[in-house]
């Protein structure tokens, strides 16, 4: 889609200085965390037609009704802060992006809630909320720079999940621009869980309730395990513990940890458990729970001296990448039951070169981050193979009863994995009434025409070239 | 010494080792434009574009427009380069986009006004040289048999609180409390030049170096060990700039006033007897937070107050907002220093204080205009000023 004259002056009407087109600006919004390798480019047009900041949600409106009745595409962009794509046009198209709406934070004590808008930054919330006595219940490791409304709208997990849960179990309702325009409140779990994981593909997020918490101290406790298939047992021990949080890494990670933080962590695969824990017999009551967890699952306590101060580095794990040229990054998510098999030939596939960081985010599953780190600045083609075995990895994930952990753009044509058949179903069905030109954010979620051979799609020419170039 | 050369970085390399986590959403000054051109690893993709040589002209001048746009809006408040996971240098990137506008002529008409007065005046006002010590006479102050004199301290009086009327109380309640402690120290009268910092902050490196070299020259003259200011630019430039350029020359110990006035009261030269009932707050200027790491000696000066009631900001020490007014941003857009502002004024409005007291001018200057137009009662102080009143009147 490229926009028109007429078509263009009409937004330009609509929303005259929040209207931008320059090439330096377009360039800035065709990409996300993880940059497109030049060669991929072919597939997709990632540089956008335009990029719109309404400041207001009548603006929104406005502009979704001008959207659908001029048949432009529109992608909801927020912090721009994950690798799947999401927040990049599949091809041309506008980019909304949803920074200027803001609007105030509202704490709502008695029924412990607060309402955001979808712009604003985990780590401003949490520390808004914390001077009230208050704290978010899960919250990305992306902390200081995702957006509430982009967590939501990909379906996200975090620090906390495996106590409170994903992104839909924190939302009390959500207010909506629908494709045509129109203003909805959902307060039905039936209704937000189509918002949840959907990309923007149902219209754009323009405030959220949710729920949050007293904030209680939290403490921190490790062990380590001996193998995949030992660990994913402990995961499955200490899950029912009632953890807040648990964050695991494989060795080969442990080992950067060491190196870049200067810990001396045993070279094993490490969990760090995170729980609420307000009282000092609160506290020993729990070392019991813990111990015996771990002596279930043949593992080791690891002593706090180990560990001390490592939750400071929850947020900056990323920093490890400063002592390389290049990196990949891809995530997977995988059942505690029965995915050892899967860990330990993943590892294996990648000759022991993959990182691995882990998060419990619930009774039976866990994210899976996987990285690959380069000492020397890699090739297009080199990456491009690279990003397709990371992407066969993960899609062999879903025969382990894991799935993607986003749609986005490169995991298009996954949703029924993710969120299961039936609820793909309604999601088609609920598209169809509300936005029926699909102009809502296009080629995410439902798999789009591979645009070289459109007789196929791109979840298959993704599939192909898997099979047939690696 | 330095060379420029050695001075710069790799520019085009450190913009190809962000990994565009986004941490550095934190940049006050985007958080207002909110358009990712203004977003630190948005600035660092024009420049990818920009300095990469197999750019075609007609992209880099269609680039260059937007960059140096981008680049001046940044306040330096170096709340980027803190929270940056891969530690990149981003303030010396700014600074060296900054320079290369200078190269290409394309600097604000009131930035290059600037760099002219300073320059040719040696002050950012562009006043005469014999007007630097008018501050002393306003103040009812005799400075003569202190200035040029020989003695182991030198007070920096900086440009601000030297020519600004705004600024003048900050010199007497130096001058004051020196006086007070019986503290043996010289100031350099007419031979003080601007830091330079302004200079530095646009990019101008030989220029600022000129400075540099000159008030290092006058105060060995004097036979200086250590030099005090109440300006958290002149500190910042003295403690962060001034090695960088002179490298080993420079061996002077560089104090803040909070500094000074903590030591003072450790030895007991100097005491705190008044009480005071009004509720008092610290804003941490980022020049001495951020890009000096001082943050408890005027924490703990207040506190020696006896009785003194005092609250942080919602957001101190590393944490602390930026006023808006560092960068030269209030030549290149004073909209975004006041919307900049308006956060900070918040969270002064928060802790219900009576008096907010700061250690450097321009974040003085800003907060006194922020608070003006929000009608907030609020006493916005220097520290200077403030422990004057304790001590001295």
């Amino acid at each position: 889609m490229t926009l028109k004259k007429k078509v263009r002056a009409k937004f330009v009407k609509h929303l005259g200085k929040q209207f931008r087109e320059d090439d330096t600006s377009l360039r800035v919004y065709s990409r996300d965390m993880s940059d497109l390798p030049s060669l991929t480019k072919i597939f997709f047009k990632n540089t956008p037609d335009a990029i719109i900041l309404p400041k207001t949600v009548d603006e929104v409106q406005k502009l979704y009704e001008l959207a659908t009745e001029n048949k432009v595409a529109i992608t909801p962009r927020s912090g721009g802060t994950t690798g799947f794509g999401g927040s990049v046009t599949y091809n041309k198209g506008i980019i909304l992006d949803v920074k200027g709406l803001e609007s105030e934070t509202l704490i709502e004590p008695i029924d412990q809630s607060v309402t955001v808008s979808p712009s604003i930054i985990f780590s401003e919330l949490q520390r808004y909320l914390k001077l009230n006595g208050f704290s978010l219940c899960s919250f990305p490791s992306s902390f200081y720079s995702a957006t509430v409304g982009g967590w939501i709208a990909h379906g996200g997990y975090g620090i906390g999940s495996a106590k409170y849960g994903g992104a839909l179990e924190q939302i009390l309702s959500l207010e909506v621009v629908l494709p045509t325009g129109k203003l909805v409140e959902y307060t039905e779990r039936e209704d937000i869980e189509l918002y949840v994981g959907s990309n923007g593909t149902l219209g754009l997020i323009t405030k959220i309730k949710l729920k949050i918490k007293f904030d209680i101290p939290l403490k921190h406790f490790a062990c380590t395990f001996d193998s995949p298939q030992q660990l994913v047992v402990g995961l499955k021990e200490l899950s029912s513990v009632d953890p807040y949080a648990v964050w695991f890494f494989n060795p080969k990670h442990v080992e950067e940890l060491n190196e870049a933080y200067g810990y001396t962590l045993p070279d094993r695969y490490l969990v760090i458990l995170t729980k609420e824990i307000s009282f000092e017999e609160e506290e020993s009551e729990f070392h019991t729970l813990f111990n015996q967890a771990i002596r279930r699952a043949e593992g080791e306590i690891l002593d706090k001296r180990y560990t001390a101060n490592i939750f400071d580095i929850r947020f900056q794990t990323l920093s490890i990448l400063k002592n390389y040229k290049d990196f990949l990054i891809n995530e997977v998510i995988l059942p505690v039951e029965k995915s050892g098999k899967y860990l330990q030939k993943l590892i294996s596939s990648f000759n022991g070169l993959l990182h691995l960081e882990g998060e419990l985010i619930g009774d039976s599953h866990y994210a899976l981050l996987m990285y690959l780190y380069f000492e020397e600045e890699q090739s297009q083609l080199n990456k491009l193979l690279h990003n397709l075995k990371m992407y066969k990895n993960v899609v062999k994930g879903i025969k382990a009863n894991g799935y993607p952990y986003s749609t986005g753009l490169w995991y298009a044509g996954y949703y029924p994995a993710i969120y299961g058949k039936s609820q793909y179903k309604k999601y088609k069905d609920f598209k169809k009434v509300v936005d029926p030109k699909n102009i809502s954010n296009p080629g995410k979620v439902i798999s789009p025409r591979f645009r070289i051979f459109p007789l196929i799609k791109l979840k298959t020419a993704f599939k192909i070239a898997c099979r047939f170039v690696l | 010494m330095s060379s420029p050369q050695s001075w710069q970085v790799d520019v085009l390399e450190v913009a190809q080792k962000c990994v565009y986590c986004g941490y550095c959403s934190i940049c006050p000054t985007y958080k207002e434009l909110k358009w990712e051109v203004y977003h630190p690893r948005g600035i660092l993709d024009q420049i990818k574009l920009y300095f990469s040589e197999g750019t075609k002209d007609k992209v880099k001048t269609e680039v260059s427009k937007q960059l140096f746009e981008s680049v001046f809006q940044c306040t330096v408040c170096r709340a980027c380069e803190d929270i940056c996971v891969v530690d990149l240098p981003l303030l010396k990137v700014w600074e060296q986009v900054r320079q290369e506008a200078f190269k290409r002529g394309r600097w604000n008409p009131k930035l290059l006004a600037l760099y002219n007065k300073v320059k040719d005046t040696h002050n950012i006002y562009g006043l005469p040289t014999e007007e630097r010590v008018s501050w002393a006479p306003l103040s009812g102050m005799d400075m003569s048999r202190r200035t040029l004199k020989k003695a182991p301290l030198a007070y920096f009086v900086g440009c601000q609180a030297s020519y600004s009327g705004k600024m003048g109380g900050i010199a007497e309640g130096v001058v004051k409390i020196l006086r007070k402690a019986k503290v043996n120290f010289t100031i350099l009268g007419t031979e003080e030049w601007c830091c330079g910092s302004p200079i530095f902050l646009a990019g101008g490196f030989t220029v600022g170096k000129n400075f540099a070299k000159h008030n290092l020259e006058q105060l060995k003259k004097l036979g200086v060990k250590r030099v005090v200011t109440a300006c958290s630019g002149c500190y910042r430039a003295f403690k962060v700039v001034y090695p960088r350029v002179l490298g080993d020359k420079w061996n002077i110990e560089v104090l803040h006033i909070s500094e000074l006035i903590n030591e003072l009261l450790s030895k007991n030269k100097l005491t705190i007897k008044k009480s005071i009932k009004e509720k008092v707050t610290f804003k941490d200027p980022c020049e001495l937070v951020r890009h000096c790491g001082l943050s408890e000696a005027p924490r703990e000066v207040i506190k020696k107050i006896p009785n003194v009631r005092y609250e942080e900001l919602p957001s101190n020490r590393e944490d602390a907002l930026c006023c808006g007014g560092g960068g030269l941003l209030k030549l290149n857009n004073e909209d975004l220093v006041k919307e900049v502002n308006s956060k900070l004024i918040s969270e002064i409005e928060y802790t219900e204080a009576d008096i907010v007291v700061n250690g450097c001018p321009t974040c003085l200057d800003t907060i006194q205009q922020g608070v003006k137009q929000r009608e907030l009662d609020v006493e916005v102080l220097d520290l200077a000023e403030f422990i004057k009143r304790m001590v001295v009147d």
